[in-house]
This record gives structure tokens, sequence and C-alpha cells, in this order.
């Protein structure tokens, strides 16, 4: 088929994204939402507007934003804050991280045993559970202007929670592992606690050097550019140096907003230019998805979205209760944890190179209940908020 | 390395480097370029190839966000004002220099006996100018007078004087080459600039219309975005002249409704990295061997090229009565060249077998000294009239 020239392509996803997500908006969907929709009906699978070169960016400009969101991210965890609310965010990520794990990976057990299957996918399937998405609980709370106790605990929560589903994913790798071949290889576990330390590390490095660098901005266009650059700066050594680009971002993010006097400017200016790109990459998601694995999601997906959602409530309620948090938040914050993207992905990704015989049905599983979560998600998010009186 | 850290190191390099040059007094644009030529193919190698892919993308998106920004300065009260003026020293000092650059290189070919017509099309990629570095020098020195005027209108429209000169030198050309006169080519030209003056005033219409939409800040980007990329697209998709549909575009929008100068200010905050990047890919695409191959016309070219601007300007203006200043400085601001030169350049080449190549060499490596030497003459040709604070 005749592809539109690239500047062309680029143009309709934007024109399309902002008056979908205005229509969307008549029935109360979140712009989220409608950019998946949108992306969903424009990319190959149906209309096929979006030109090779233009989804070929996807992962560079997903990348890209993610990064952008994390650093952002990094600006809730001023020392000022964390005094207050470090305990409960502790908590409440831990738990609602390690109950959709458990949770669904004993379900998991159950059923695959119950079918006379190998158990030990269920052990990544419920690691991946445990990953929320930053990017879709974000883009509802700015979109809703969401503010309050829920929605602050809220960001903090999805920010780090994805350390502990980078540490699960690992220790699920090995116990599967462990299982299916009867030796436990706990050099899995110490590489992603590396990958871990390193990447928080080398965030802090990034921050205090861009600290230091950014005296030399004088004006604001240059603010903007020093800014952009960094963060592509940020994710590019990390993805070469195999760290995780979300967590080296949130820490120099983290880093900032407590050593730079200015810091808010930086993440003002990102605020200012953002909103265009959290479009292309939602509408570029949309293109991607692969909707055609929904029919294929079986009883084991149900499962999964069933009892992922159940693990992120009990965990959150427990985790609001063990620190004393708010009522509020242990009755409305898991709400916004139902989102769930790239983290799981990257799950399933690994998990597909490590076991040929079971990789595809947990690459399945995860990518087909992604679709279901990515377009729910933003959904419950919204729900919550409203629910706590944020909105 | 991959896509993501070049990107990066592109963005942080060119700031340090415009920073480090400014102790030099060079403008930023040609710090980005030289950075670019520093970090590209054949010297570090940095920008990878993904990115270069995405050059042409990237360099159609900011020209028509520059062309579009250009639009602003035409609002309808101003054009009744001081337009014979532009009219007259815009369509002279490109006029003159074809004619001029032209004329030079004819008697040279007659000398050295080679086929004569290349020296019109030549003549004709002269009388372009480059609105992107001129627009950029006046930005970072916050220049602003009369002479600053006059010039962000000039580049603005001789832009379209270019595009009939080229199209009236091709086939020209083309009938002293192959001794038929293919008046189809003139209409093309002629076809290009309405076309795109179509294009850019209704979408400059729809834009006016639905903006009614717009309601937080976070979305006039959105918006705005997504308007000049359709323009471009749509004027790359049928073929017409990219820089004056974006022009019209934003020529309709400013004078629909005076409060749309809200959207003319949003692009200024963000479209700096913008240059940034499109000026380093400029200087990372400039090729230096191409030098060595330019010989005594590209030294004509240059030196006529400068003469029939700097007189063609100040006979513009003694003719329309505009200004002093204007009259003995516009001409050697408008000294840039970039794009629009090459692009026809690249018609020739396409056009004309044998000698075809040799004219885009010829255009390809003057425009490297140009765009390299140009900035800094319009720098100074705003300093000259003190339109630049001292930047001391």
């Amino acid at each position: 088929m005749h592809q539109l020239n690239s500047i062309f392509g680029l143009a309709v996803i934007i024109i399309t994204g902002y008056f979908g997500a205005k229509l969307l908006r008549k029935i109360h969907f979140p712009a989220v939402t409608a950019y998946l929709l949108i992306g969903i009906l424009i990319g190959p699978r149906l209309l096929n507007l979006v030109p090779l070169k233009i989804i070929n960016f996807s992962d560079f400009i997903s990348n890209f934003v993610l990064g952008v969101i994390a650093f952002s991210l990094g600006a809730n965890f001023t020392l000022k804050d964390m005094k207050a609310a470090g305990k409960p965010v502790i908590w409440i990520s831990v738990l609602e991280a390690s109950f959709a794990w458990i949770i669904v990976t004993i379900v998991m057990v159950i059923y695959f045993l119950l079918n006379g299957m190998a158990i030990h996918p269920s052990f990544v399937l419920g690691a991946a559970a445990a990953a929320t998405a930053p990017a879709a609980t974000v883009m509802v709370i700015r979109e809703y202007r969401a503010r309050g106790i829920v929605t602050d605990m809220l960001l903090r929560v999805v920010a780090i929670d994805d350390a502990w589903c980078l540490i699960f994913s690992a220790l699920a790798i090995t116990f599967a592992t462990a299982i299916g071949s009867g030796s436990f290889n706990s050099l899995v576990i110490i590489r992603s606690l590396i990958e871990i330390l390193a990447s928080l590390l080398f965030g802090g490095i990034l921050g205090f050097g861009f600290h230091y660098f950014s005296r030399f901005v004088k004006t604001k266009e240059e603010l903007l550019i020093v800014t952009v650059g960094f963060i592509f700066l940020v994710v590019g050594l990390s993805i070469k140096l195999h760290l995780s680009p979300l967590l080296t971002s949130m820490v120099s993010g983290v880093v900032i907003a407590n050593v730079s006097k200015d810091s808010t400017l930086f993440f003002e200016i990102l605020r200012e230019v953002d909103p265009i790109l959290f479009l292309c990459f939602f509408i570029l998601v949309g293109a991607n998805l692969e909707i055609g694995l929904i029919p294929e999601i079986g009883i084991i997906g149900l499962l999964y979205i069933v009892f992922r959602v159940i693990g992120k409530f009990v965990g959150v309620k427990i985790g609001a209760w063990k620190s004393h948090a708010d009522a509020k938040i242990g009755k409305y914050l898991a709400w916004g944890l139902v989102p769930q993207a790239g983290v799981a992905l990257g799950v399933a990704l690994s998990a597909k190179a490590l076991y040929p015989e079971y990789g595809g049905m947990i690459f399945t599983t995860i990518t087909a209940t992604t679709v279901i979560y990515e377009l729910v998600g933003p959904l419950c998010a919204k729900y919550g908020l409203q629910k706590a009186g944020e909105i | 390395m991959n896509t993501l850290l070049s990107a990066g190191l592109i963005l942080l390099l060119g700031f340090v480097g415009a920073r480090l040059l400014k102790y030099v007094r060079l403008p930023s644009v040609t710090a980005f370029l030289i950075v670019g030529i520093l970090i590209g193919p054949h010297i570090l190698n940095i920008v990878t190839e993904e990115i270069f892919t995405a050059s042409d993308f990237f360099s159609n998106l900011v020209l028509g966000i520059i062309a579009f920004s250009l639009g602003e300065n035409f609002r309808l009260e101003e054009i009744k004002k001081g337009m014979k003026q532009i009219m007259w020293i815009s369509f002279i000092a490109a006029f003159g220099t074809w004619v001029l650059v032209s004329a030079a290189l004819l008697i040279y070919f007659v000398i050295v006996k080679v086929p004569i017509y290349p020296a019109i099309v030549l003549g004709a990629a002269a009388s372009a100018t480059a609105p992107a570095a001129t627009v950029l020098v006046i930005r970072e020195y916050r220049a602003s007078g009369l002479l600053t005027e006059f010039l962000l209108k000039v580049v603005a429209i001789d832009d379209a004087w270019c595009l009939i000169f080229a199209a009236l030198a091709i086939a020209f050309a083309n009938a002293m080459r192959a001794e038929v006169f293919q008046i189809s080519i003139i209409f093309a030209g002629l076809g290009e600039i309405f076309g795109a003056l179509i294009i850019g005033a209704i979408l400059g219409h729809i834009f006016s219309f639905l903006n009614r939409f717009v309601k937080t800040s976070e979305e006039f980007l959105v918006y705005i975005f997504g308007f000049i990329l359709l323009n471009v697209g749509l004027s790359i998709a049928i073929n017409v002249s990219v820089l004056l549909s974006s022009m019209m575009m934003g020529l309709v929008v400013i004078n629909l409704a005076r409060e749309n100068y809200k959207f003319f200010e949003m692009l200024r905050t963000v479209d700096a990295p913008l240059y940034l990047v499109f000026f380093i890919l400029a200087g990372a695409h400039l090729d230096f061997s191409i030098l060595y191959k330019m010989g005594i016309v590209g030294l004509l070219y240059i030196i006529f090229r400068v003469i029939g601007k700097v007189y063609g300007a100040k006979i513009g203006a003694k003719i329309s009565n505009a200004p002093k200043p204007i009259e003995n400085w516009l001409g050697l601001s408008l000294t840039p060249q970039a794009g629009v030169a090459l692009g026809i350049g690249l018609v020739a080449k396409s056009t004309f077998p044998e000698f075809g190549n040799y004219i885009f060499t010829v255009i390809a490596a003057t425009t490297v000294i140009f765009e390299l030497i140009g900035p800094l003459l319009t720098k100074f040709s705003l300093m000259k009239v003190g339109e630049i604070a001292s930047t001391e």
C-alpha cells in the first residue's frame, strides 16, 4: 500500500490524537485511553495511516518518554517529603507489588497443577503482575489536575514499585529455572541486584553531574535544550550499560530535586513540552498493541487479570494499615495501580528468551493482558482518584 | 552508540559548543554547524545512521516552523505600510543576483569554451537566501529595529522570487541545451508557488476556525505542531513549496485573529532544541571534500552573489525610498545560503544529465562557505546599524 510521507504521518497522529481525545472526553474517557484507541485505529492492523518509518522510531520515542516521566517522578522524592511519607511509600509499594506477585503465582500454580502442566511459568507471570505503568497513571493525574494525599502517594508508589518488580522478576526467573531444571542459579538474582544498585548509583552520579553542569544554563531556551539532552543521555547510557533506564532517570530526578535550588525549573520546562510527547507515545503504543491476541487470552489471562488486581488491592490495604497512612489511601490508591505496560512486557520478553517451551505462552498472556489493562487501567485510575475526591 | 545517546550528545555538545564559541563572538548557528562537522561522519562519527535517515524529516519540520513564524511578520496593517519597499528590495536583490551571477559565469564559460546554460541555473540558485540561519541570528542577539523588520520580511518572500527564477532558468537552460522551450517548466514553477499559497491559506483558515477548541496552554503546542506538520506533509505530498505554504499559513493565522499571536509565542518557547538539532545535522552533512571541486566557478559565484545582494538591495531601497540603514546594510545581511539553493541544485541534477551534477556540486560547495560565513555577515550588518545590543 502507498505509504504517506513521514511528516504527514506524524501530522495524522497528532491531529487525530488531539481531536480524538477531545471527542472521547465527551464520554468521560481519559486522554490516554483515547490515544490508545486512536493508535489502534490508525495503526498497521486497521487503517494503516502510520508510516513504517515512524513505527520504527517507536522504541526511540518510548524510551525517551519513559525517561522524561521517570525523571519527573523523581521530583516527588524530596528529603523533606520523604521524612513524612517515606514509611507508607515503602510499605505500600512493597506489599502491593509482592501481593500481586504472590497471589497471581499461587493461583497460576493451582491452575497449572489441576491441568497437569509444568508450574514454573507461574512464578514469572506473577512477577510481571507486580509491575505498574507510571506513564498512564501520570497522564491521568495530569489531565484531571488531580491533587491530594492519594495522588501524591500514588505518584511515589508507581515510581518505585518498578524497582521491586525488577527484583521479583529476577527471583521468579531463578525459582522457575530451579524448579524446571532442578538447579538453583543464584547468579540471576545477584545480577539483577547489581543492575538495580548500579542504576541507582549511576543515576545519582549523572544527577550530580547535571546539577553541576546546569549552572552554565542562562536562558530558558538553553534550559530546555540541556534538560532534554540530559534525559537522552541518561536513557541512552543506561541502555548501553544494560541498566534500567526507568530507575536511572528517576534517581537523577531525585538528586536534582534535592540538591538544586531551582530544581522546579527543570521539571516545569519539561511539563511545557511533554503533552505532545505523551500523545505520540501513547498513539504509538496503541498502534503497536497486539489486539489480535485478545481472543487468545484464555483462562490463564483471565485469572491473571482478576488476581493481579486483587493482589494490588489487598497489598495496598495492608500496607496503608501497617504504616498508619490515611484511610483514603488504603481505600483508593490501588485503583491507580491497575495500568500495566512496558515493564511487564520487559519481564515477558526475558522469559521468552529464557524458556523456549513456555516463554511463548508467558509472553502471549502478558501481552494480551497488557492490552486489556492499558485500555481499562486509565479508567480505573481516574475512577479511584474521583472517588478519593482529588479530581 | 545507540540513537538515544547520540541524540543526547547532539543536544549537549551543541549547547557546550555554542557556549564556548560565544567567547570568540561566533553566533550559535555557526557554532552548531561547526559542532555538526566535528561529530559528523567525517570526523568523530557520533551521529547514528538512524538519526541521519531522519535528517530530511527534521529539516522539513524545522523549515516549516521557521516559515510559519515568519508569516507572523506580515500583519495586514504592516503590509499596507511598507509592502512596496519590501517588494522592490526583495525583487531586485534576488533578480539582480540572478542576472549578475549568470552574467559573470556566462562570460567565464564562453572564455573556457564550455556550454553556457549552467550559468543561468547557477544564477537562479544564487538568488536564494536562508531564512533559518537569518532568523536564528536575529533571535540569538535579540536584534530589533528597522533593519531587523525588513530583513525578516525580505527573507520570507524572496524564496518566492527564487522559485520563479529557478523555474525560468531551468526552462531557458533546457531550451538552450535541447533547443526546445518547455513552457510547462515555467507553469510547474508557478504551480508550485500558487499551490503552496493556496494550501497554506486553506490550512490557515482551518487552523483559525478550529482553534476555539484549544483551551489549555498544554494543548497549544500539540495543536500548532499538528498543523505545521500537516501543512508540510501535504506540501511535500503534492509537490509544492514547503516554505511558502508554511509562511502563508502563518500569515493567514496572524491576520484572522489578533490573539493568535499566542501560538507564535508558544512556538518560540520550545523551538530552540529543534533549531540546534537542525543546524548540527546540517553541519554533519556538510561535505568538505566538495570544496576542492569548486574551482574558479565557485569563487565567481560567491563574489558575484555577494555583490548582487548588496547592490540589488541598495537599488531596491533607493527606488522605494527606504531608510538609509536599509539601503546600506540589508544586502549584506542576506548572504546566508542553504536549503533552497540546494533544492534548485537537486532539480538541475535530475534535469540535466551532462552538467547537472556539476551544477549541484558548485551550489553545494558554495553553500558550505555561505552557511559558515553568512550568519557572521548577518550579525555584522545588524551590529553596524546598532540593532544588536552590544554583546561585550
